[in-house]
């Protein structure tokens, strides 16, 4: 285990491209979540700094900055199909690296990335609830905490599909499309036209965009508002029903479980050239 | 002798090609065995196979006399076809990977940096260097933590005269140190001179194993005339010194059987009271007779 995180290390640390995807993702990262403050002023009524109170801040960006792990998800294609391109695989299993060590090696690097991504998250959101929360008691500001386990989920979900259409694939244009293709085009797409159904839900790429979902605004703001009732009411039709968070998670370790399986099994059978 | 590698019936095919066809034989302890054959005629595959980055069709190997796994890679120093590294890493951030997978202390890098003359590029990175360089960085690589087996396919592609040497030079070392060797190649010349054993293949069967004097024998042939060139080939014949002979424009060409000389046929010659006042021997080179082996 030790072994297959120093190769990984050696192989990411002087990888110019890597140091820059893994940059532009803590840029946009921070950017994303400064930017809220800055057009608080120019929304009337709500003070968008309200998202940032404990315990609402976990929720609050768990939800905006899910869309960067696909990013993560495009570190972990062009590492692993650059494998594939260098014909660095068949080198490593030359020398002595099982094929199933191949595959571990990825997962080491997907937990890391994930780790990474879940400490940033966790910090910037006990830095931002300490500022602007009013009431600041640790029962609180714990409340939500789970979703740091969940949001860990997520990303490292997304990585793992990322790593198995780079191993089915291997030409990192055709694989970085495919995810993204059907992460913004075909599964939305599928869920306008299933909207009747619940099928929906349980679509890889929603279900684990779903694990962090859009949070109840109206809740978090009512307080503020001056006829929080009406809207309310609207309101419960126009914020979708997920599954319930169980099943969610259920779906989505299912969907993991059955992808890293066909990622070894598919390694086993590859011709490595 | 143990057997070090034991190959049973291998098969491998791509599509409608057979590259393989059920390959069997067996390498011993100490040994530096070659396989010889054309282009396309199946070396590559089976080296891969063996490698583990290529699974067989049907038929087996055996590996210090067990089912292939990963952990005995790590005794094999191997290079295969070319050689592949991180293009954006350093000649030392490479090995240093290879250390890692097999288990050995970086202070090896430098020795096969030296040994194969890469030390002052050691800071390099792989896309920069040269196809002969980077034939030598596999052959580095091979050595690495001073494998038992080296499995080298045609190390000497790419290199220029005095690199093929050098590289033949270092193999060499290696097998007169005891370490086992197989080597794939279509040089006929580098396998006579590495090469203790052989095999050699073409289109994927199996021509011919055994120790290369087996199977290249130094076949004599020899080209004389007498006093009485009908008499003595009437009583050649009937003797059992020779496998064929023949006549043409007075002068008598014949080949010898095993372990006979052209010392014997003269002595035949004079207990049978003919005189042979013409006698050249030619022996066989071993290029022709390889030809002759992979011919159709």
């Amino acid at each position: 285990m030790k072994k297959l995180i120093r190769i990984e290390q050696i192989k990411i640390l002087n990888y110019t491209p890597f140091r820059i995807l893994l940059l532009l993702y803590v840029v946009f990262f921070t950017l994303g979540i400064v930017i809220y403050p800055l057009i608080d002023k120019e929304i009337p009524i709500i003070s968008l700094s309200d998202l940032f109170r404990f315990p609402d801040v976990w929720t609050f960006l768990t939800w905006i900055t899910e869309p960067y792990n696909i990013l993560l998800a495009l570190i972990v294609i062009m590492m692993t199909t650059n494998e594939f391109s260098n014909h660095t695989f068949k080198t490593q299993v030359i020398f002595g690296l099982s094929r199933k060590e191949l595959i571990t090696q990825k997962l080491i690097l997907i937990f890391l990335l994930a780790s990474f991504a879940t400490i940033l998250i966790g910090v910037t959101s006990i830095s931002l609830g300490l500022i602007y929360s009013y009431k600041l008691t640790f029962k609180i500001a714990m409340e939500n905490i789970e979703l740091m386990a969940i949001y860990f989920l997520s990303s490292a979900t997304y990585m793992i599909f990322g790593l198995f259409f780079a191993l089915i694939i291997k030409n990192t244009a055709l694989s970085i499309l495919t995810f993204i293709g059907l992460r913004s085009f075909v599964e939305p797409i599928l869920f306008l036209l299933l909207r009747k159904t619940e099928i929906r839900w349980y679509m890889p790429m929603r279900a684990t965009t779903q694990l962090t979902p859009l949070p109840n605004l109206i809740e978090i703001f009512k307080d503020k508002m001056n006829n929080p009732e009406a809207i309310e009411d609207t309101a419960i039709d126009i914020l979708p029903k997920g599954l319930p968070l169980w099943l969610n998670i259920l779906v989505v370790m299912g969907y993991v479980t059955v992808t890293v399986y066909f990622s070894y099994r598919i390694m086993g059978r590859k011709r490595l050239t | 002798m143990k057997n070090i590698l034991e190959i049973n019936h291998l098969s491998k095919s791509y599509k409608s090609i057979k590259a393989i066809k059920k390959l069997t034989f067996s390498i011993q302890e100490g040994q530096a065995y070659g396989l010889l054959g054309p282009n396309g005629s199946g070396k590559t595959t089976t080296l891969s196979i063996i490698s583990g980055i290529l699974k067989q069709d049907s038929g087996s190997f055996l590996w210090f006399g067990e089912e292939a796994n990963a952990s005995q890679r790590l005794r094999i120093g191997s290079l295969i076809e070319t050689p592949h590294f991180y293009p954006y890493l350093n000649l030392e951030r490479n090995l240093k990977i290879l250390c890692e997978i097999k288990k050995q202390s970086y202070k090896d890098i430098d020795r096969v940096l030296k040994e194969t003359k890469l030390y002052d590029r050691r800071k390099s990175k792989f896309r920069t260097l040269s196809l002969g360089m980077k034939q030598r960085l596999g052959i580095a690589a091979a050595l690495l933590g001073d494998p038992e087996i080296l499995v080298l396919d045609e190390p000497t592609n790419g290199l220029d005269p005095e690199g093929i040497a050098e590289v033949r030079e270092t193999v060499l070392k290696q097998v007169r140190r005891g370490k086992t060797l197989i080597i794939a190649s279509h040089i006929l010349s580098e396998v006579e001179k590495i090469c203790s054993h052989l095999a050699i293949l073409k289109q994927g069967d199996l021509l011919a194993t055994g120790s290369i004097k087996e199977i290249l024998s130094e076949e004599e042939m020899i080209e004389f005339s007498s006093s009485d060139n009908e008499m003595l080939k009437q009583k050649l014949e009937s003797s059992n010194l020779i496998k064929e002979i023949e006549q043409t424009n007075g002068l008598l060409t014949a080949h010898l059987e095993k372990d006979v000389d052209s010392g014997d046929i003269n002595n035949f010659a004079f207990e049978n009271k003919i005189t042979i006042n013409h006698l050249i021997s030619r022996k066989k080179s071993l290029e022709s007779q390889f030809l002759e082996l992979v011919k159709d």
